[in-house]
């Protein structure tokens, strides 16, 4: 039993003291890069994507017509984009005809990415279809492309692969709650992307103008607008128009109700 | 004890005696391992296990997702096999080795049969080459029945489906085999290493428990720590890390580094913990008994 | 490979130690065993006879001195020392879920090549012909020690070391392990064997060494031994301890009569002197209840030589009584 209780000691001891040893030498390095991820995720979803056509009955699509790429973001701009981890978004562009991307160029995919380089992506029902699908003989089969694994060499290419997106701004607040001098603000979230928003927020209600405030979030943020003028009491809803420089925004003006 | 006659001790040329060879000592430790029951139960387990998880897995209405190649496992004979691979790997594969390497050593001490085998003619490294060597052709060997069992399992109770592979492409059932076969023969190397971490306890301490659980341990441990994100650097220096690097067999296109890699720490792991073994073994005085 | 020849001693200890930690368990002890004979030696429990026997074997290393065995030593020739060399120390242990022939012919591959299989004969000798067959795991005792002889006699030996053959048998399985041994020693085996027991060395052995706290209390034959011999010394019981006391006091300087430990007397002294204090007792009307000697005189030097505990006194007293 002492021998027991010493073996398992010095076991956990060695293994600390060398796990430590290089972790501490290498500066936690990691195979896990952004660049392998871009470069893993379009080929995997490609061959995928290709079955699901033929499943679909879809002609003339192969992994090599789709021309897929994808960049890939940890944790927003806050994180390094290296290592294992389950807050891995990509945003993947492909070329299907029957199945055009959104104004943004692009669908968010979300990624779990273990530490021995394999990964679980979850598609964008809105591109990719929901976790089965209708097939040409009227089967409900597994939908492919809906959520997949994939791996990739540790040991691969990890120079950057030069693909970016603009982060896309979307207004995240649903009603409105003016204060008691009738004032109203208003939440908008930066997504995945290159270098987050920045533009101007104009808040309109009927024929008067709230003002208009200047954007600026990082990717994977959220912030608060605030608009000095009040509601008008007359006025039943207010209209958001978000104009960027950097990323994309709405491309139509929100239209936020009142409470009564 | 009778009066009958003794022949007397005749004067029997020493020179003529050989030292007992490598061969002798792998036979007579090959005959121990096949008259202990649990050599033999544990043969039976790794042939009939995998058919009843199989069976079990295959019956599911929903795939283990959360695992690779899970979600095709109910449809695919191919990924059901390499879904008991990766849960194999990481848990019963140690521990299959370590049943027999743990003990090897320490059943001596349990039997205080030390004294026994070192008073005849064999040298304490020929019988420790001999132990060695039957606990890793042992473990390979249930390695060998595992894949098989597996594999057969899978293939006759869920089918022969073409496999999609870790880069979504679709492998044809023909080349999908070798390829899950060389999946399951990456076991090898790491599978080596436990035994002879399992051999290092079981000289070291003296205890079939610690030689048997103190491996499956380390395993398990190494398997956490290798899945914590942060401090992927360690790695390639865990035996655990090899076990994983059958999943570029998969991928297109294919790679290979992992399995080298794992090869190498393989190896080291091995020699290091063969060597410690072998002084401790070699320096060791044999009171108990 | 060494030559081996028949001027080289059986065994040739030369000043061999071993310690464990501040434990000194072999000290600085030499011994030689000429080829033929039959060699004790003789230490209560803990006086280093089974640690020098197991450095004979090389289970343990000595920290200094060296050990040759037909001229063959562990730093020169390895396990090739042990040619030759056939016993066991300690109780013989077997691997249980083996049957006992399993067990010697596994032994047997471990012997090498070059011997003769004397399986059957040698299951003969220790009379366990027809328990062969079944798993050691349910042998007594008795039967696991006979089959340690017959694992050792599987070799052809030349020497054979036998340590404490007799511990653990009863009265009937010592006496046949006696006799074995004897048998063996007629044959012209060379036996090494060691023992707490005096009269089972006085029996048997030539040449004898005791061993007390790891060092050599005494070294020769028994015939030395019995003529540094005490005087035997006897177990008195009387009706009037203290008029026995003076009277031996008065009357009897050639008699020391002491209290006993137990109750009782011992009257040490030479057989005439004894006889005659006694007689003076019963002339003094002394009620005499027991006259017995306590130990045989060698059992007495040993224990002086060892200064072996009062409890083992009285033990082989009243055994040496039965």
């Amino acid at each position: 039993m002492r021998r027991f209780v010493i073996s398992l000691v010095a076991a956990i001891v060695v293994v600390l003291a060398v796990g430590g040893a290089v972790v501490a030498g290498s500066g936690g390095g990691s195979s896990i890069t952004r660049a392998r991820l871009e470069r893993s995720l379009p080929t995997t979803f490609s061959n995928l994507y290709a079955d699901q056509a033929v499943l679909l009955g879809h002609p003339g699509v192969t992994p090599a017509s789709l021309h897929a790429t994808a960049m890939c973001d940890k944790g927003g701009a806050v994180e390094p984009d290296v290592g294992a981890g389950s807050n891995w978004n990509c945003l993947v562009s492909w070329t299907d005809p029957d199945n055009p991307m959104p104004p943004e160029g692009y669908g968010k995919f979300e990624l779990q990415v273990h530490s021995n380089g394999c990964w679980t992506a979850g598609g964008p029902s809105k591109l990719v279809g929901f976790a089965t699908l209708t097939d040409t003989k009227g089967r409900e089969v597994t939908n492919p492309v809906s959520e997949f694994d994939g791996c990739f060499d540790p040991h691969g290419d990890s120079s950057p692969t030069g693909v970016e997106f603009p982060s896309l701004l979307g207004v995240t607040t649903t009603a409105l709650r003016p204060d008691r001098d009738g004032r109203v603000s208003v939440q908008a979230t930066c997504g995945t992307g290159s270098d987050g928003c920045r533009g101007t927020i104009t808040a309109t209600a009927g024929s008067t103008d709230l003002g208009t405030v200047p954007i600026d979030v990082d990717e994977e943020q959220t912030g608060t607008f605030s608009f000095d003028t009040p509601v008008p009491t007359a006025a039943a809803e207010v209209t958001f128009t978000v104009r960027l420089t950097r990323g994309v925004g709405p491309s139509k003006p929100v239209t936020l109700e009142m409470p009564a | 004890m009778t009066a009958s006659t003794l022949a007397s001790p005749r004067p029997s040329n020493t020179c003529a005696r050989k030292e007992a060879g490598l061969g002798s000592a792998i036979l007579w430790e090959t005959r121990k391992l096949r008259a202990q029951l649990r050599s033999r139960a544990l043969l039976v387990g790794t042939l009939l296990a995998p058919v009843a998880v199989v069976l079990v897995v295959g019956a599911q209405s929903r795939p283990p997702k959360d695992s690779l190649f899970g979600r095709f496992s109910t449809e695919n004979g191919f990924a059901m096999s390499l879904l008991v691979l990766g849960f194999a790997s990481q848990w019963i594969l140690p521990l299959v080795t370590a049943i027999v390497a743990g003990d090897a050593f320490a059943s001596e001490d349990q039997h205080g049969t030390w004294k026994t085998v070192l008073t005849r003619s064999v040298s304490r490294s020929r019988l420790f080459w001999a132990k060695v060597l039957v606990s890793v052709v042992f473990g390979l060997v249930a390695l060998v029945v595992l894949a098989a069992a597996t594999i057969g399992a899978s293939l006759l109770i869920v089918g022969r489906q073409p496999l999609t592979g870790l880069s979504g492409q679709l492998i044809e059932p023909g080349a999908a085999l070798g390829l899950v076969a060389a999946s399951w023969a990456t076991m090898a190397p790491p599978l080596i290493a436990f035994t002879c971490l399992a051999l290092l306890f079981s000289v070291w301490s003296r205890n079939a428990a610690v030689g048997i659980a103190a491996p499956v341990v380390i395993g398990m441990v190494m398997q956490l720590v290798g899945s914590l994100g942060g401090i992927e650097a360690i790695r390639p220096y865990l035996l655990t890390t090899p076990f994983e690097a059958w999943h570029g067999l998969l991928a297109e296109p294919r790679f290979t580094g992992p399995i080298l890699d794992g090869v190498l720490s393989s190896a080291v792991w091995s020699g290091a913990s063969l060597v410690a073994a072998f002084l401790v073994l070699r320096h060791r005085d044999i009171t108990g008994g | 490979m060494t030559l081996t020849t028949d001027a080289d001693p059986a065994v040739d200890v030369v000043g061999v130690t071993k310690r464990y930690g501040p434990l000194v368990a072999v000290d600085d002890v030499s011994l030689r065993v000429a080829p033929g004979e039959v060699y004790g030696i003789l230490g209560p429990n803990g006086a280093g006879k089974t640690t020098l026997l197991r450095m004979l074997f090389g289970l343990i290393r000595p920290d200094s001195g060296t050990i040759a065995v037909f001229g063959r030593s562990w730093s020169r020739d390895d396990v090739r020392t042990l040619d030759g060399v056939a016993g066991f120390i300690e109780s013989p242990k077997f691997y249980p879920y083996l049957t006992g022939r399993q067990n010697l012919e596994g032994l047997r591959l471990l012997d090498g090549s070059g011997l003769p299989d004397r399986l059957e004969e040698v299951l003969d000798v220790v009379d366990l012909t027809g328990r062969e067959d079944d798993k050691v795991g349910g042998y007594s005792y008795g039967m696991r020690q006979r089959l340690g002889v017959a694992a050792s006699l599987l070799r052809s030996p030349r020497l054979l070391v036998l340590d404490e053959p007799a511990n653990g048998l009863d009265p009937g399985g010592i006496r046949d392990m006696r006799a074995l041994v004897k048998r063996l020693a007629d044959g012209g085996l060379t036996v090494l064997l060691s023992s707490h027991h005096m009269d089972e060395v006085e029996e048997i052995c030539d040449n004898v060494t005791i061993m007390n706290r790891g060092s050599v209390a005494f070294h020769g034959t028994i015939d030395d031994l019995r003529a540094m011999a005490p005087d035997p010394g006897h177990l008195l019981r009387t009706g009037d301890d203290r008029q026995a006391v003076a009277i031996g006091r008065a009357r009897h300087p050639g008699v020391v009569v002491e209290p006993a430990p137990d109750g009782g007397l011992v009257a040490t002294g030479s057989e005439r002197d004894l006889s005659a204090y006694v007689a003076d007792l019963v002339r003094a009307e002394v009620p005499l209840l027991a006259f017995t000697p306590t130990r045989t005189p060698l059992e007495a030097l040993f224990f002086m030589l060892t200064d072996a505990r009062p409890d083992d006194v009285r033990l082989r007293g009243k055994e040496a009584v039965r």
